[in-house]
């Protein structure tokens, strides 16, 4: 009886359950992805990041470890004008060997209980963006979007596009429509959140913690408009205009400085003062015309202006080793004021015009010196057509005009950033292919509008402190070195110094092959020189920078199978460069580098499961002349393993 | 002795290039309508009208801006046998760029673009396959069946041959994923063996080009293929139907040019719930 009472009991709640779960889920769709990772190396941190931020407690950062992480993404049409989503993310940094963590975090101290690594460890699922979608009658209204987006609709001089991590971690409102239909005139206008962490002096809106002269951060918003238009079909004109705007309460406000007295002039209001306000402003355009399909011209302007209060905002060009994303511009008095520069390229392209498989590019770039898109694009986006200086065979990169350049929080095979303010000069680059051949050989000349003698490097403009020599990526660790102690060369991030007079030349070639009668076997060579030059003071003859650097770099891929793909490559770096080290009162010193990298990789996708696999050796040794220092070498092997799904 | 020399140049330069200019201009115009069948005595050259990049006359752009005016405007498709191999040359009215990095997923130097290039070998009845592939929503006449379809993708041969095998297994031999594909300019090109087509490259062959954008995150059913909805999203085209019955292609080849709107509007509207016939049935273009 019992059991027969529980199992109509059973069946009521299931018939319950059953009516409930046939609830309309039509509209609702529901995907994920899987992710795993195995990293090793020859070192003894532990973790699953190559570089994070060592400042934190609770670094996540290190070579060895196994992490995974689960993603999961709702999705609802609540009718062809309203969509609405959420994503479920877990946090990174749980290692495999990570068994009972939950989350206790004990700062400063591996207690035994095996739980005191911090949330970060825990692989707690949290909430990562919200969104709703909705297209209203209302006239000239298409869209409206609230909650979370990565930014993609603005561009890298303005409000760049989200790096990937942080890729729904930012939400505003969002209105975009037609004014005129068929392109000829549309806008969007947003207002988001301004970070609290990254935008603004001392990389933040108002952060007690690490910045004592505000705490106010709620209030921090960012604007932008943009205007499209593309009054010909062969005409596209694009307008943004973007402010930040960081604001903290005004600390003389008469409510925060003494009793709620009516007689002293409160009035349970307080007012706000700005300690930080960028604006940001481009107009470019593309012209292809339909009757020369081979030619296309295309040019933007910008401008762009800073401002940072010092009553609210600490110099960290003074008070943090010149490390700073804002110049603390100051007049002949003393006095704050905005720190302002244009910036422009022109670019031209032609496309195989003479149907031969030969094309070519051009671009002239000019960009003020001080110049700066705090809420730009930090990574994964690149705005000039050269290859720059900084990526190498292996590592990928591209130029940013900003100081707020992000290359952290990224494992050792992915893309490197530098930042381009003040390059001033022009790319030529061709590219032939026929049949299984293409070549592309590039000419670059960069000035620098940051030349300058005698700059104020110790109030108002940040060097970053480490501004000479070229940046080797490789060497970069996790920990111990995220201060330079390794010498791996200048900040990516540099861009001025208290004497420069430089002049850089950047030629390249590239080659890839496919070989024929082989089955999916193709090569890839590389070949750039750099030559670098910085006469630095003009006053001091000794002091003159000459820096070659010459890379070679071989790479064959093979599709072994249909699901199968394996590389094998090979990179030779060497770095020559007089007058590297030193200060002007101490004297400068050489060095001497050579580096050899050898990957292997094997790439396998069977049923949706995406296996990856790369294995890295380098040696590096490194010559130092400066009396004191001391040669390094460096004789590591690493590899990176990932397994994804999706579903 | 320099500046002279430098200041001779550019004429010199002027005087070459210039006629070879207008001398490619008049060429690629008289092609600019419609298709033909022509060029070189190997290559076979396609054209299509420039700014048709809207499917059955309604469809419009994701509104991300990594989607730029013209990335999915068919013009041109060139099929040029060299000795063992065959390359297909698929052109664009916008440059090819590569917002997503596509190196960092293994893939081949562009992003957002992917091109289905299906040929019909033998125009015989019950020969070949008369459904497109997983995502297009679209199918062929039983006399136009297609016998071998290729592939370009952003996506490396790898992740190409799993969805294959994951979402239309049945037609793995059919399907051509290149041994190198690569872009150039407002060209993405794609190299196969010329073993793998069955037999030399002949203009009697029926082409057709379904120009599509390439999806990382497809979804269950599709193969790599962007969605089109009845409004367009970040990062879903608009102007269709929410329920799969109308042709996921942006673009195509359409003899006469003006003919692609009916060809791709001529889908069922009403259904929900689509079956074969009520997908838009895409012609194949045959050479003279």
């Amino acid at each position: 009886m019992a059991s027969r009472r529980c199992t109509l009991g059973m069946a009521f709640a299931l018939g319950l359950f059953s009516q409930r779960a046939i609830a309309d889920i039509a509209n609702i769709d529901i995907s994920g992805k899987e992710y795993t990772k195995f990293m090793f190396q020859n070192d003894n941190t532990q973790g699953c990041l190559s570089l994070s931020n060592p400042f934190w407690v609770d670094n996540i950062g290190g070579h060895n470890g196994v992490c995974s992480e689960l993603e999961l993404n709702i999705k609802a049409k609540l009718g062809s004008r309203v969509t609405a989503g959420a994503r479920l993310q877990s946090r990174w940094g749980a290692l495999w060997q990570d068994w009972w963590e939950n989350g206790d975090l004990r700062p400063g101290v591996q207690d035994t209980s095996g739980e005191s690594s911090g949330l970060n460890h825990a692989a707690y699922i949290k909430l990562r963006s919200t969104w709703v979608r909705l297209a209203p009658p209302i006239p000239f209204v298409r869209w409206v979007t609230v909650g979370s987006t990565d930014f993609s609709m603005w561009n890298e001089w303005t409000i760049g596009k989200s790096r990937y991590i942080d890729r729904d971690n930012g939400a505003g409102v969002f209105v975009e429509g037609n004014i005129l239909d068929k392109r000829r005139l549309s806008y969007s206008f947003g207002a988001m959140g301004l970070p609290k962490l990254y935008v603004g002096p001392g990389w933040n809106t108002g952060l007690s913690y690490n910045e004592p002269l505000a705490a106010l951060w709620g209030t921090d918003w960012a604007y932008a408009l943009k205007v499209e238009s593309s009054p010909i079909s062969d005409l596209q004109l694009k307008a943004i205009g973007s402010v930040t705007q960081d604001w903290e309460a005004d600390k003389y406000d008469s409510d925060l400085t003494g009793k709620q007295s009516a007689a002293r002039g409160t009035d349970h209001a307080i007012g706000l003062a700005t300690r930080f306000r960028g604006i940001n402003v481009t107009l470019d355009g593309t012209y292809a015309p339909s009757k020369l399909d081979w030619l296309s011209v295309s040019g933007l302007v910008a401008y762009s202006n800073n401002y940072v209060n010092p009553t609210y905002a600490t110099n960290l060009v003074t008070n943090g080793q010149g490390f700073s994303p804002v110049v603390f511009k100051q007049n002949s008095k003393g006095e704050s004021i905005p720190s302002q520069s244009a910036a422009g390229k022109l670019d031209f392209e032609l496309y195989d015009p003479f149907r031969i498989g030969l094309s070519a590019k051009g671009e002239y770039f000019n960009i003020g010196s001080e110049y700066n898109a705090i809420m730009g694009a930090r990574r994964e986006a690149d705005v000039l057509l050269t290859d720059g200086i900084l990526p190498s065979g292996f590592i990928r990169g591209g130029q940013l005009p900003t100081l707020n350049i992000a290359n952290e929080f990224v494992d050792w095979d992915e893309p490197w950033y530098e930042s381009c303010i003040g390059w001033h000069g022009g790319t030529l680059l061709l590219d032939y292919v026929h049949g299984g051949l293409k070549l592309s050989a590039e000419g670059t000349v960069i000035g620098y509008n940051t030349n300058q003698q005698n700059r104020d490097t110790k109030k108002q403009f940040p060097d970053f402190l480490y501004t000479n020599g070229f940046t080797d990526t490789a060497v970069y660790t996790v920990n111990s070195d995220y201060a330079n102690v390794y010498d791996r060369g200048k900040d990516p991030r540099s861009v001025y110094a208290q004497y420069q007079d430089r002049l850089t030349g950047i030629a390249m070639l590239n080659l890839q092959f496919l070989i024929p009668k082989a089955k999916g076997l193709v090569i890839n060579l590389k070949g750039k020189y750099v030559n670098d030059r910085d006469n630095r003071n003009l006053a001091n003859p000794n002091d003159d920078y000459l820096g070659h650097l010459i890379l070679g770099f071989a790479q064959i891929d093979w599709q072994a199978t249909n699901e199968l793909k394996l590389t094998a490559a090979y990179e030779f770096a060497r770095y020559l460069e007089d007058n590297r080290t030193g200060t002007q009162t101490g004297g400068y010193w050489n060095a001497f580098s050579t580096k050899n990298t050898a990957r292997v990789g094997a790439f396998y996708a069977f049923g949706g499961v995406v296996v990856g696999y790369t294995l890295e050796y380098f040696n590096k040794f490194m010559v130092r002349t400066q009396p004191g220092s001391y040669d390094q070498y460096w004789n590591v092997w690493r590899s990176k393993g990932t397994v994804e799904v999706a579903f | 002795m320099q500046r002279i020399l430098l200041g001779r140049m550019p004429l010199a330069v002027i005087a070459v290039v210039l006629p070879c200019l207008a001398c490619a201009t008049a060429q690629q115009a008289t092609g600019a309508a419609g298709v033909t069948a022509a060029s070189g005595p190997q290559t076979i050259d396609y054209t299509d009208l420039i700014g048709d990049d809207y499917g059955p006359g309604t469809y419009k752009y994701p509104t991300d801006q990594v989607y730029k005016p013209g990335s999915f405007d068919l013009t041109e498709l060139q099929i040029v046998p060299t000795g063992d191999t065959v390359e297909f040359q698929v052109s664009v009215a916008s440059r090819i760029e590569d917002p997503w990095d596509s190196k960092a997923w293994g893939g081949n130097g562009f992003s957002v673009q992917m091109v289905f290039i299906f040929i019909d070998t033998d125009h015989v009845v019950g020969s070949g396959v008369t459904e497109g592939l997983p995502g297009l929503n679209i199918r062929f006449k039983p006399e136009e069946a297609w016998d071998r379809v290729i592939i370009l993708s952003p996506q490396g041969p790898a992740r190409v041959n799993s969805e294959i095998e994951t979402k239309c297994p049945q037609w793995k031999d059919r399907i051509i994923v290149p041994k190198l594909t690569r872009a150039q300019g407002k060209t993405i090109i794609g190299v196969i063996d010329a073993a793998q087509l069955g037999g030399p490259v002949r203009r009697s062959w029926g082409v057709q080009v379904a120009m599509q954008s390439n999806e990382g995150f497809p979804d269950k059913g599709d193969l790599l293929t962007r969605k089109v909805n009845e409004f367009e999203g970040q990062h879903r085209f608009g102007g269709g139907s929410d329920y799969n019955n109308d042709p996921h292609v942006i673009d195509i080849l359409s003899d006469p040019p003006e003919a692609q709107k009916a060809i791709l509007n001529a889908y069922n509207h009403e259904t929900t719930t689509p079956k074969f016939e009520d997908l838009a049935v895409v012609p194949m273009i045959y050479g003279k």
